[in-house]
């Protein structure tokens, strides 16, 4: 029997439906995708249930429909949950734990893995992730195998990432019309940083941007660790809404101008008209011109100000200097003109786009970023429950 | 105390004059207070009060309209410059759905930023079932008052009384719980202990403050301080909070019998609990009286950035139109504000740098 897992993410634009097969020799496979525009959902959060639901259902149908297609009958009863919005913070814990016997044994790693895990939060706070990050023996820190070290005290550190309670039981609603289960709630930059990244960028120092349309992800990667994550509540949908207000458009129009014809960059307008004409709202309003200069400059406040906001997360945290392997996008906001370069100037880094690299199945997608966090809420079912075996028990809601 | 103190405490609409007039009676001695109402009903013998918009609705009330007491408010807020001489800080609580509360605290608030005094905004927010037209009231204020106070903390009256069915009764506990910790934040500056937390002090914490939480614990027993912390980490508090605490003013009140211990642990539960990172301002008192066997916590947490200067005055003009903004764009008045540095990053970028565009 093959292991299969769903994963699921109900973006403020759409709602996207992923099913991940696993291969011979231990890689996984994207078997089939879909995705839909999303109804109800707002910067990341869901503010009507039943709109939200019903975009849940309009994929889930839409995925069992492709799967019919290619000779496949599968029914999805459950899926892994990828959650993004500003709701999201990680905070550090560290655990402690006496070296019985002067050398750092398996069993004190366990003892202090234990104890890092010991923090209680708020009630209406839920944890996404717990990532362990360096150990401390007596006063030496950043320590990643301590095993055999001599000392006294061992300490680890745990970053905690968790989200509001009643935002995750909102999505938990929306999918259980859906007759779906919600499996576990993964952060989705962390996600996207796991398909995207190798360890080698992990160790030289990384940011992964994740951007979505409702918020913009963070994940910073130093030494091999998972240093930071958090995320900012403006996304691609704030750049939408202020070319809807500075030009009195419908947010759609905004959407496809902000796609087809905008740049975060002032003044980069070789071989392309100064002005841009736009339909009216009925098919008897005549087209009208806005100036391409005004529009990029809508769009590049925007984006500086998202800029500054990652450098001043940067520089609180002290790790403005340490990315050396640079910025790296991933999802749907990667795609706007000219903000790669943009990030690349302020921040002073190189930028990339990141693709999935560790998953098969999306050779024929035209922006793969897009599924980057997806692809790592499949790694994640694919690593944590193929190892346990507990495939019949856990995945009870799947049969072929 | 009440004629030299610089600390004023001003409710503003029916539900907001009751909280000020609550936290007078539990604190127990003379303080600086003011009520503000459009209903002259609203008003309390001795003390100070403030009638707005007497001429359009002759103390009748603004009727539950948010514009008619918005309208009242910049009528005649100027009114309350009499009673506010060498007041440095104000505290100001209200209600936010109905009519006084929402339309006139913004205007209040905008008012005392004009005159340089900083303020701290404690407002409710309805009941999930109170109708979609209370909340859209209280929704379009939150981020406007968030933005003008110096700091605000706003708390969902659904999370204040989760486990009180009656109504009347609900609405007199979320009365009492917030004038609980209102009136333990007053104790805290007006009884200092060995460390004390002055109104100079509190200026500077909350510059550039943002939104934030509140909490009020109490516990006693030989286990005082561990109850403390065990209820503040599961405790729901007074307001909700999305984004990293960044920094922490914390009381601990209590009677003659206070260990350094004690504190060292409550500040160590707190901080960890809700920021280790965060700035962390600590204070005391040692009042017998009052708190003799046991311990109460008063804490407020925030948001933002601190800011060591003063925001920046944006012109009026300039800020109306983004208030404008904010009130009638549809795109994300149902959701969480994004607020950055007392920002509210849902309004574009570009209206509030004063870029001017070509058409």
């Amino acid at each position: 029997m093959t292991n299969i897992y769903a994963a699921l993410e109900i973006g403020t634009s759409r709602t996207v439906l992923a099913v991940g097969e696993a291969e011979t020799g231990g890689r996984l496979k994207i078997s089939c995708h879909a995705n839909i525009p999303s109804r109800g959902i707002r910067k990341s959060q869901i503010i009507d249930i039943a709109s939200a639901s019903h975009s849940v259902k309009s994929v889930l149908k839409e995925v069992e429909k492709n799967q019919a297609e290619n000779g496949m009958s599968l029914t999805i009863g459950n899926a892994f949950l990828v959650v993004s919005g500003q709701h999201i913070k990680a905070d550090t814990y560290q655990g402690t734990a006496q070296i019985a016997r002067q050398k750092v044994s398996d069993q004190d790693i366990e003892e202090v893995q234990s104890a890092a895990r010991g923090m209680t939060l708020p009630r209406e706070r839920e944890v996404l992730d717990i990532v362990e990050q360096t150990y401390t023996v007596d006063n030496y820190g950043g320590i990643i195998s301590p095993k055999n070290k001599s000392g006294r005290i061992l300490k680890l550190n745990a970053l905690y990432i968790h989200g509001e309670a009643d935002r995750i039981n909102d999505a938990r609603t929306a999918m259980g019309e859906a007759h779906l289960e919600l499996r576990d709630p993964l952060f989705a930059c962390t996600c996207a940083a796991d398909a995207v990244l190798d360890d080698s960028q992990k160790r030289d120092g990384v940011m992964v941007l994740d951007l979505g349309a409702g918020s913009t992800g963070y994940a910073i990667y130093c030494d091999g660790v998972l240093a930071a994550a958090g995320a900012i509540g403006v996304g691609g949908d704030h750049i939408s809404n202020d070319i809807a207000t500075a030009f009195q458009t419908i947010h759609s129009q905004a959407d496809e101008l902000k796609k087809r014809e905008a740049c975060a960059i002032v003044g980069d307008y070789q071989g392309v008209q100064s002005r841009i004409k736009i339909s009216g709202l009925a098919s008897s309003v005549e087209l009208r011109t806005i100036s391409r200069h005004s529009l990029n400059t809508v769009v590049n406040a925007r984006c500086r100000e998202l800029i500054s906001i990652i450098r001043d997360t940067l520089e609180e945290l002290d790790l403005i200097h340490r990315l050396n392997a640079g910025v790296v996008f991933t999802g749907g906001g990667a795609a706007l003109d000219g903000f790669a370069e943009l990030v690349s100037r302020e921040l002073g880094t190189d930028v990339t786009i990141g693709k999935p690299k560790h998953v098969d199945g999306l050779e024929d997608v035209p922006n793969p970023e897009a599924y980057a966090a997806i692809c790592g809420a499949l790694m994640y079912a694919h690593r944590n429950y193929e190892e346990k075996s507990l495939f019949k028990t856990l995945f009870g809601g799947f049969g072929k | 105390m009440s004629a030299t103190s610089t600390m004023m405490l001003i409710g503003v609409g029916g539900a907001g004059c009751a909280m000020a007039d609550k936290v007078y009676r539990l604190f127990g001695e003379d303080m600086r207070r003011l009520l503000i109402d459009t209903d002259a009903s609203s008003g309390i013998a001795g003390t100070p009060f403030v009638l707005l918009g007497a001429e359009r609705y002759a103390g009748r009330g603004a009727g539950g309209e948010v514009t008619s007491a918005r309208t009242a408010a910049e009528d005649t807020v100027k009114l309350i410059e009499e009673h506010i001489g060498g007041v440095r800080l104000a505290v100001v609580v209200t209600a936010l759905g109905g009519g006084t509360g929402t339309g006139a605290t913004y205007e209040v608030i905008k008012h005392l930023g004009r005159l340089g005094i900083p303020s701290i905004a404690i407002a409710t927010t309805p009941f999930s079932f109170e109708g979609e037209a209370r909340h859209r009231n209280a929704r379009g204020m939150v981020s406007m008052i968030a933005d003008a106070a110096n700091a605000s903390i706003f708390m969902p009256l659904d999370k204040l009384v989760q486990h009180i069915d009656n109504m009347d009764l609900a609405m007199k506990s979320a009365v009492e719980a917030i004038a609980d910790a209102v009136t333990l934040f007053w104790r805290l500056v007006e009884k200092p202990g060995y460390i004390r937390l002055d109104v100079e002090r509190i200026r500077k914490t909350i510059q550039g403050a943002g939104r934030g939480r509140f909490m009020a614990l109490t516990a006693t027993g030989p286990n005082r301080a561990a109850q403390i912390v065990e209820k503040a980490v599961s405790a729901p508090l007074l307001a909700d909070g999305t984004q990293q605490v960044r920094s922490i003013l914390c009381g601990v009140l209590a009677g003659d019998d206070l260990r350094l211990s004690e504190i060292g642990k409550i500040a160590d539960g707190i901080k960890t609990a809700f920021g280790s990172r965060a700035d962390f301002e600590l204070a005391t008192v040692n009042d017998e009286a009052h708190f003799g066997g046991k311990i109460s916590v008063v804490a407020m947490m925030f948001e933002a950035v601190r800011k060591e200067e003063p925001q920046q005055k944006k012109s009026a003009g300039r800020r109306q139109r983004m208030n404008k903004l904010v009130l009638t764009s549809s795109r994300f008045n149902n959701s969480e504000p994004t607020i950055w540095n007392g920002e509210n990053l849902d309004v574009p970028t570009y209206i509030r740098q004063d870029i001017n565009l070509e058409f």
